[in-house]
């Protein structure tokens, strides 16, 4: 009777170590975490619709996006952090799925208009100042001029004066 | 003389001034013109449709096991060209009727490529293992062969005859019927010497 629980027990014990280690095992082929849907969601938020215009993953009803946010989480669960999901989007659906037009006119417009809206910000501010700059130069330059507006007063007094004494001395 | 100095006192106040306000104004007005020249050329980018005539746009697809197709390696056959994903519901109802025809054709120097826009490798595979295609796929990288054709949607087709032009465009899942018909009418076409 003895010998028969030790067998038993010695049975049990060696299905218990390879079930054990076939766990191990298994859970080594497939590293995978669980995620959450907040975990999804954030990074969805940031990814646009294969399909739709301007919606953005974790707002979009379609198959095609239950889909992409499903490889999301397949991909966070594999230990992707959200910022490699992106790049691992883009590299196979492009940049469009972070939403930069795929036309390449509208792509370039999209990239260049902020930066020459900036330059002429820019330039208008400097010629702004440059005027104002002049200006103020200028100011001295008026007050400077005023003796000769003096001289021109006392020159036409000095011609009015001298008509006076011509027509004085015709009389 | 006098009046002379209060004259050229204006013009050296002021000119600098005017020519600065100027130069803002005419570089503005460059700037707004280049805008709006890239944009109406967006505008009439955006506008352009589908090829359905002419050569059709070349490119290679990395096939879903791991062959490379160029299409003008195909020069001398009939390609049927066929954009699906797996999330389209009106791809699955043809993608029997594709299967169907391509078995029918595939010996009569007419060739099928399916590409699959925006999908994923998992999807894309189980899909063709539920409707058991056998005709080359392969996944539309960085959408560029789609962004090629202009695709509106899924499923698409175009039937491009032997001397690479585009014959016939589709918008529509088609019945084997109506494959067989454009695939009949491009093969009647047959070669330019």
């Amino acid at each position: 009777m003895k010998s028969l629980l030790r067998i038993a027990l010695g049975l049990v014990v060696i299905v218990t170590a390879l079930s054990a280690v076939q766990l191990s095992v298994h859970a080594q082929d497939n590293p995978r975490r669980p995620v959450t849907d907040d975990e999804v969601n954030a990074v969805s938020k940031k990814l646009y619709c294969p399909v739709c215009e301007n919606i953005t993953l974790d707002t979009c009803g379609t198959l095609a996006c239950a889909q992409w946010r499903e490889e999301v989480r397949i991909l966070l669960s594999e230990g992707k952090t959200p910022e490699q999901v992106i790049e691992n989007f883009v590299a196979r659906f492009g940049d469009r799925v972070v939403g930069t037009p795929v036309d390449p006119t509208l792509r370039a417009l999209s990239l260049v208009t902020p930066w020459l809206l900036s330059t002429l910000v820019l330039l208008s501010a400097a010629a702004i100042f440059i005027r104002w700059r002049k200006e103020s130069a200028a100011a001295p330059k008026a007050s400077a001029a005023q003796p000769s507006v003096q001289v021109t007063t006392h020159t036409l007094e000095e011609y009015r004066a001298r008509i006076e004494a011509d027509l004085a001395a015709r009389r | 003389m006098t009046e002379w100095h209060v004259a050229e006192d204006i013009l050296t106040d002021q000119s600098p001034a005017k020519r600065s306000v100027n130069f803002v104004t005419v570089l503005a007005a460059v700037i707004l013109a280049g805008m709006a020249l890239i944009f109406g050329l967006g505008l009439r980018h955006q506008q352009q449709t589908q090829p359905t005539e002419g050569m059709a746009p070349l490119f290679t697809l990395k096939t879903l096991d791991g062959q490379e197709i160029a299409l003008e390696s195909l020069r001398g056959k009939v390609v049927v060209l066929n954009f699906w994903a797996s999330w389209c519901a009106p791809c699955r109802d043809e993608a029997a009727e594709l299967e169907a025809a391509w078995q029918q054709y595939k010996d009569k120097g007419v060739v099928f490529l399916g590409v699959a826009y925006t999908d994923t490798e998992r999807n894309a595979q189980a899909y063709l293992k539920e409707f058991g295609i056998t005709y080359p796929n392969g996944l539309d990288y960085k959408t560029k062969i789609s962004a090629l054709y202009r695709i509106e949607g899924v499923p698409e087709t175009f039937i491009i005859d032997r001397n690479g032009h585009i014959s016939e465009f589709a918008m529509a899942p088609l019945k084997r019927t109506q494959l067989s018909a454009m695939i009949e009418r491009a093969l009647a076409k047959g070669t330019q010497p």
